[in-house]
Formats: structure tokens, sequence, C-alpha cells
């Protein structure tokens, strides 16, 4: 590509190189010496001309061009119109130009503002929404404060004398029900937090070994009851900078939905981690009753839960898997299920080692 | 609490409990289950008379609500640390307020000695309670 004045300066240049050749030339072949001095002034004087106005011409083209693809680098660069550097120009096409792009820039100086305006908006239905969940939060955990209070004091025979076996069994649903709200109430108000990024991580260094250990110790006495052999395949340790109580939330989660679905007396769980490069490849796999290939798209969503005689006995919401997605997605990683019907389950899940600040999406005011 | 010595000491001591919550089925609640262990329990059931009785000192231990109307736990807690006096009781902040884990640990910071969040398991409450007074 050429500058316009090179093509200017070319065309002018060869044709007054023309004119002024054919003066000299006509002047050596002439036999009237001053009839051809005449001419060749003349040529010289026209060749000057031409050369001169061109470079008059392609100032006044190319200098408010230049200005004008300035302009238009600056808009692109603020999405302001800069008033600094105004284009005067008498050249009608270049004038008309300018104008174009100055009314074209006003209006995307006006779509930008509106849009802005939307932004904020959301943003303040965003808090709105999570103040609302909040305080619904508080409001419906704040009876159950007494409820669980006062089922638990008659569930001790010590402290409001004791109940006959009917009643205690009543009692016992009682108090598996609240705590199943309780859970809920406090799962609906996590999965609000992460659909609007507003869950905070708390980032330190966190011993794998740890964190296994008391993940292990957690579940060993729900386990053993229910007979099902919990074991735990990771040596040594590993230590990473992430957020423990989250990434033992994820595990809780996986391993409560495991003891669900694994077989009565001959359950097998097994959990671990292996190191790789950059993150943490953390399982949990159960010899439960699989999920098909159907399901295993949809579990990770909001509320979902696969509808069997077993599931029916459960009492999740259907949140469990959702919160652990937002969560290891939050800690800049990824979650994904392997499993065959009939045999078992394998979730799979990954942590960086290190979270990069920006993945963690978080409020900037 | 679990082990030997911490249950040896629940049975044992009896305890004059300061509770600070605007909800009256929860103090109620709380008193009815303390009383049963043998405790002593003191009401305020908002900030203002709840900050009253912490500066007076005549308990062993404070259960303070952070969300209650006007003066609430966060005003209380303001004015005890201007006095000096955040660190000189025993405060547990008890409450169902949605609280980050980094707001919890400034209080901390600032003086509180525990915190428990609603809804609560009481025998939880309970070690929590003695093993606060103890500390
Ligand atoms: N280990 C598993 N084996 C078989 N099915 C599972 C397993 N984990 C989860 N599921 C299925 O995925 C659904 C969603 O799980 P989750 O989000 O944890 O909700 P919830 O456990 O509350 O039902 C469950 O209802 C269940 O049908
Ligand atoms: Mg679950």
């Amino acid at each position: 590509m050429a500058p316009i004045k090179h093509t200017l300066f070319l065309v002018s240049g060869v044709s007054s190189f023309i004119i002024f050749y054919m003066g000299i030339v006509n002047y050596l072949s002439a036999t009237d010496k001053s009839n051809g001095m005449i001419l060749l002034i003349f040529s010289i004087l026209v060749a000057a001309g031409t050369l001169l106005s061109t470079v008059y011409i392609s100032r006044s083209i190319t200098k408010p061009i230049e200005k004008l693809a300035h302009n238009m680098r600056e808009f692109s660069k603020t999405n302001k119109l800069s008033k600094k550097n105004p284009i005067k120009t008498n050249v009608q096409e270049i004038f008309e130009l300018n104008e174009n792009f100055e009314t074209m820039g006003e209006q995307v100086e006006q779509t930008i503002e509106v849009q802005n305006e939307y932004v904020e908006k959301l943003k303040e239905m965003d808090r709105k929404k999570l103040e609302f969940s909040s305080m619904v939060s508080h409001e419906l955990k704040t009876p159950l404060v007494p409820i669980l209070g006062y089922v638990q004091m008659l569930q001790n025979k010590d402290l409001l004398g004791g109940l006959n076996e009917k009643q205690m069994e009543a009692v016992d649903e009682i108090h598996a029900s609240t705590v199943k709200l309780q859970r809920l109430v406090g799962d609906i108000l996590t999965t609000q937090k992460l659909d609007l990024g507003k869950l905070d991580f708390t980032v330190e260094k966190i011993s794998f070994a740890e964190l296994f250990n008391s993940i292990i110790k957690e579940f060993t006495p729900i386990t053993n009851e229910k007979n099902i052999n919990l074991e735990l395949q990771f040596e040594g340790d590993i230590e990473i900078q992430s957020d423990s109580d989250r990434i033992n939330q994820v595990f809780s989660n996986l391993i409560k939905n495991a003891i669900d679905f694994v077989p009565k007396n001959s359950g097998k769980i097994t959990i671990g981690a292996t190191d790789s490069d950059k993150s943490l490849e953390c399982f949990v796999q159960d010899n439960g009753v699989g999920i098909s290939e159907i399901n295993q798209k949809d579990i990770f969503k909001k509320f979902y839960q696969i509808d069997t005689s077993t599931s029916r006995k459960r009492s999740g919401s259907g949140l469990g898997l959702a919160i652990c997605k937002g969560i290891i997605e939050g800690l800049g990683g990824k979650i994904w299920v392997e499993s065959i019907e009939g045999k078992g389950t394998k979730f799979y899940f990954t942590i960086p080692k290190k979270i990069v600040r920006s993945t963690i999406k978080k409020d900037s005011n | 609490m679990s082990d030997k010595k911490g249950k040896q000491r629940e049975e044992m001591q009896s305890l004059k409990i300061l509770i600070i919550d605007d909800n009256e089925q929860i103090t109620k609640m709380l008193t009815t289950f303390l009383e049963l262990k043998e405790h002593k329990c003191t009401i305020a059931n908002d900030g203002k008379e709840g900050l009253g009785l912490i500066k007076e000192n005549e308990h062993d231990v404070v259960l303070l609500d952070l969300a209650m109307p006007e003066f609430d736990g966060y005003a209380v807690i303001k004015d005890l640390e201007e006095n000096n006096l955040l660190r000189e009781r025993k405060i547990i902040v008890f409450t169902a307020s949605t609280i980050t884990q980094e707001e919890l640990d400034s209080l901390v910071q600032r003086g509180i000695t525990s915190y428990i969040l609603k809804p609560i398991d009481i025998d939880k409450l309970l070690s929590k309670i003695v093993e606060t007074a103890n500390s």
C-alpha cells in the first residue's frame, strides 16, 4: 500500500518532467533561439507550477485525512470523540467523511451510555437479590433454633423426661426433617451466591494429607455404621494454595451421595488425589448404582435428581452437585463424572495448585 | 469439648450466663436447656440492656446475637471496644446472619472470644460455653 501523496507526486513529477523535457528539446532544435527561450521558460514555469500545486493539493487532502485517522484511532481506544483535534478542510468529500464519522461517534457514545446504565441496573438487581436471599435465610434459620433445641432436649431422656418408643420415633423424624430443612436453607443461599459470583474464597496454604485426615475422621463413624469400606488412595503430602473449607465441602457432598447409593453391606468408597503438574486431580469413587449416560449430563444442574426407588428415599435437595461444580469452577478447576450403570460411579475434579485471582468472580465494589 | 476433663467441668460448674437476643423463643429455649444443666441465665432482649449488663460484669459468659433492631450486636461490640472491655469479657457471638468467615475472623481479632452459627446443636453450644468460661 502506498500513501496517496506518493501517487500524486509520481504523476505530477512525471508530467512536469515531460513538459520540462519538451521545452529543452524544443529549445535545442529551435532555429529561432529567442522563440525557443520563451517556450523553455514557459515549460519551466508550468512544470514548477504543477509541482507546487501538487504539494498544495496533497497537503489539503492528506493532512485532514491523517488527522481523521488519528481521531478514529483515539475513538476506538477511548470510545469518546476528542474535541482537541478539530478537522478543518475545504475538500467537500473529506468534510462529509468527517461529519459522518462524528455522527457515528456520537451514536456510539450514546449507545455505550445506555448500556452502562443497564449494567449498573443489573448490578443493583444482583445486590438486591442477594440481600433478599440473605434476609430470607436469616428469617428461616431463626425459628429453626428453638425447634432444633427443643427436639434435642426431647431426645435426651435426662432433660425433659423419657418418651415412649413411638414418641421417640416421632421426635427423631422431626429432627431429621429439621436438619434437612436447615441444610436446604444453607444450600439455597450458597447456590444463589455462586450464581451471582459472590461466594467468597479464602486462599491459604493447605496440606492435602491434613485435609484427607479430617475428611476420613468425619466420615468413618457413618461408614462404619453402614458397613461401608471407606478407603483413601493418597501417599505423602501435597501442599497447595486454595480454599480448604470449600474443597472439604466438595468431598463431603460427593461422599454423602456415594454413601446413599452403594449396596448394603458391600459398599465401597474410595477417595484420593494425584499430582498432575499445575493442578491436583481428585476423585471420589463408589461401587453404587451408577448413573446412566443420559443423566450424566444433567446431574450438575440445580435441583436435578434422578427419579429412582433409591433416590426417593433420600433426603437430598438436588443442589449438592451444582454447588460442587460452582466451587470447583470458582477455584479454577473442572469437575466431571464417569459411570457405568449398575457398576459404580467415579467423580473427578481438578484443583489448580495456585488460584488464579481472576478466576475468582468477586464483586469489584 | 468431649474429653473427660471437659465433661467433668461441664457437670460440676454452675455458670452465670448472659443471653442477649431479641428473639424471645430462642432465649426461652436456651434458658430452659441451660437451667436444666444447672446454669443460671440472665436475659436481655435488646442490645442496650445487654450492654449495661455486660458492663456490670456479673456473668461468666455472654451469648450475643448480632442482628437485633436498633442497637444491634455490632453496636454492643463497638461500645465495648471503645471502653477497652471487649477483651476483658468472655463473649460468644451467636448469629443466624449471612456472615463471611473473614468477618468472623475480624471479630475474633477485635477481641470477641468465640462464635457459633445458628441454628446450633445445643450440646455443642454447651461445650462451647463451658470451654469459653474456662478459657
Ligand atoms: N454417587 C452417585 N451414584 C449414583 N447417583 C448419584 C451419585 N451422586 C449423585 N447422583 C445422582 O445425582 C443427583 C444429584 O445429586 P446432588 O446434586 O448431590 O443432589 P442430591 O444428592 O441432593 O439429590 C442425585 O439425586 C442422584 O440421582
Ligand atoms: Mg447430594
